[in-house]
């Protein structure tokens, strides 16, 4: 279960509710890098005291793993998948490697 | 009220009484209210690694919250590997730090370090309040999750302003306890009774639970052979027939062997570490997987389970022990086969009956495992001794044998150690240490000598970094690095410089004495045990390998004896 693994990268569409607070983002993409996976794309939007974010993912290792330590953290409230691509077009969009 | 005093308020509210700290610019207003606050008992440790980790001892050995305080940036950043050791060993921690007032936050100020980015990968939570009028809440909610669910260290971060303010006190929300999801307990009987060769396998999580008796019961009602990891080390206690000790790198053939063969593996508490597993694609081969577990996400992580209960472990093991106390398991087979196995390929090292022959690990710790009582605890630090320790010594509790078991941090046992004196003043607390990890936090002697805390320190000393020269030895075609530590201060000197009496051994004959005189000592004493350089821990697998692939002493002596006569 490395990144040295020859599984071929699988793209992943995720959703994910949060509490806003300090360091929320950072938190989560904390999670997403170090469990193997690499963020292609992200939209934020803040709605009151939430931030729901989407998430276009890449990486070899299961992706329900992703999901359960990602719903561990205390201000995750919910943490979707969805199979098709989420619509990014009227969104602040960010890249990252 | 300021909100240093909602602090204080809060450690009064959840019964906290013993902090580990060490004071600074930023924390002051938090030291000024603890000035007046006689419910609170303030361990002042040399530098903040050693607060933090004595934090965690003192959570491993009482089962209650650890707490550890610094200043901003240097303070914060020295706690990190003891929270790091926390996080990975999931231990009930609170961490509470000072940081620059909240206007100065991001202009790169007199001790000014990210204190919740740096340490995101390592808390359960963190917290930077930006308001007096959150700290009460703030504290409510990170001493609930510290403690609740599968355990681990929560920080909360406070800048200096914030501590000051005035807001007014607030009384304590009510938690409601974590529900668990329902479990399918006939499903893992109906799995138990189906199987020829089921096996138990048990870790960390039991202590963590606080269910160390309802795994008893369990062990007991199903008599199913056991294994255990390096943190589930006294979970069935000394006494059990059944316990196949330590699985792993370092681990028995006996319990290696049990997991290689069996066909129903029942994980508690445990997550399936690599050191334990060695290469996950050779684990237990055979096996159907039931995964019991406070934490979901540990749940198919590593290895799919075909079952797996989720919940408070206790009343999980509780309903399993019924149910089995009602039809025990008919395996009795497989229980004597793996007592066979237990009997030729469990740890053996043989008392040297040759009194001025030099001292080895194995025979001085099992030496020291006669002598002391049951209710002894050992704080180890990191390395050889730590796993001779693991497979000699017999624990009758897990919260007896304290180990930087995930992080594997030297120079963790003294601290651990203080820590753990703490929970209990009255125990008998040993640290077993070796020369390299004990100078990792050697500045905790001071601590030590300053509470006149009886712990007794015993350093086994091989002028080297041991476990690192061994692996070199084994798998870097014996090319020694930087291991030499023949340059050694006189450690019975150093400690008694810090008017800790010392005494050194070195002959066989001498082990029984040494171990005796600083027991019956009142007050702390350290004992330096001198071994040898060349002595390496067996049996041991190579790192990434499979577990079947254990190498003994004896292959080593055939495989140099081959090559010096090629």
């Amino acid at each position: 279960m490395n990144s040295q693994s020859p599984c071929p990268s699988i793209s992943y569409n995720l959703n994910c509710r949060m509490v806003y607070e300090s360091a929320a983002l950072e938190r989560l993409c904390q999670v997403v890098r170090i469990r193997g996976f690499r963020v292609a794309r992200m939209a934020v939007e803040s709605a009151g005291d939430q931030l729901d974010i989407q998430l276009t993912l890449e990486g070899t290792r299961p992706i329900a793993m992703l999901k359960a330590q990602l719903e561990k953290l205390h201000t995750v409230a919910e943490v979707t998948l969805s199979r098709e691509p989420a619509g990014f077009s009227e969104r602040a969009t960010l890249a990252s490697g | 009220m300021n909100g240093a005093e909602q602090i204080l308020d809060a450690f009064h509210r959840y019964h906290i009484d013993t902090v580990f700290g060490y004071p600074g610019g930023c924390i002051m207003p938090l030291y000024d209210a603890l000035i007046d606050d006689v419910s609170v008992e303030h361990v002042l440790c040399r530098h903040e690694q050693g607060c933090a980790l004595a934090a965690d001892g003192y959570a491993r050995a009482s089962g209650r919250l650890g707490v550890c305080i610094a200043t901003s940036g240097p303070g914060a950043t020295n706690l990190i590997t003891g929270v790091a050791n926390a996080h990975r060993d999931s231990i009930p921690m609170l961490v509470i730090t000072g940081q620059v007032p909240a206007g100065l936050i991001g202009t790169d100020a007199f001790q000014e370090t990210d204190v919740l980015g740096m340490t995101l990968g390592i808390v359960k939570h963190s917290y930077l309040v930006t308001s007096a009028s959150e700290i009460s809440g703030v504290m409510d909610e990170a001493i609930r999750l510290a403690v609740s669910g599968r355990p681990g260290p929560v920080w909360i971060d406070i800048p200096k302003d914030v501590l000051l303010q005035k807001t007014p006190a607030r009384s304590a929300a009510e938690s409601s306890p974590e529900s668990s999801t329902p479990e399918d307990l006939g499903e893992a009987v109906a799995m138990l009774q189906a199987a020829r060769r089921p096996l138990l396998y048990s870790g960390g999580g039991i202590s963590l639970a606080h269910c160390e008796a309802s795994f008893r019961r369990f062990a007991e009602a199903s008599a199913l052979p056991a294994v255990v990891t390096l943190k589930g080390i006294g979970n069935a206690g000394k006494h059990n027939p059944n316990n196949l000790g330590m699985l792993g790198m370092h681990g028995s053939r006996a319990a290696n062997r049990a997991v290689e063969e069996c066909d129903l593996l029942v994980v508690i508490g445990a997550r399936l570490d690599d050191r334990a597993t060695g290469r996950l694609e050779s684990f237990a081969p055979n096996a159907r997987v039931i995964h019991i577990d406070a934490d979901t996400a540990e749940i198919n992580k590593l290895r799919q389970a075909e079952l797996s209960l989720r919940g408070e472990l206790g009343r999980i093991l509780d309903g399993l022990s019924a149910a089995l106390s009602a039809r025990p398991l008919m395996i009795d087979e497989w229980r004597h086969q793996c007592r066979q196995w237990h009997t030729t390929g469990g740890f053996s090292a043989a008392d040297n009956d040759e009194p001025l022959s030099s001292i080895t690990g194995p025979a001085f710790v099992r030496q020291l495992s006669r002598i002391t009582s049951d209710d002894t605890v050992i704080a180890c630090d990191v390395g050889q001794h730590q796993m001779w320790v693991a497979q000699h010594y017999e624990f009758d509790h897990p919260r007896h044998h304290l180990t930087s078991g995930g992080l594997g941090a030297m120079g963790f046992g003294l601290p651990a150690a203080i820590g753990a004196q703490f929970a209990d003043r009255r125990s008998t607390v040993i640290n077993v240490t070796g020369d390299g990890s004990l100078m990792m936090n050697a500045q905790e002697l001071a601590t030590i000598r300053r509470y006149r805390l009886p712990v007794k320190i015993i350093v086994m000393d091989n002028q080297c970094l041991g476990m690192v020269r061994q692996q070199q030895e084994l798998f870097y075609n014996n090319r020694e690095s930087q291991i030499n530590l023949d340059d050694n201060p006189d450690f019975v000197a150093m400690a008694r410089a810090f008017d800790i009496p010392g005494l050194h051994i070195e002959r066989t004959d001498q082990i029984r004495r040494g171990i005796e005189t600083i027991l019956a000592f009142d007050g702390p004493m350290l004992l330096h045990v001198a071994i040898s350089r060349e002595e390496n821990v067996w049996p041991i697998v190579k790192p990434g390998a499979s577990n079947l692939e254990m190498i003994d002493e004896s292959q080593t002596i055939s495989r140099t004896t081959k090559e010096q006569t090629a």
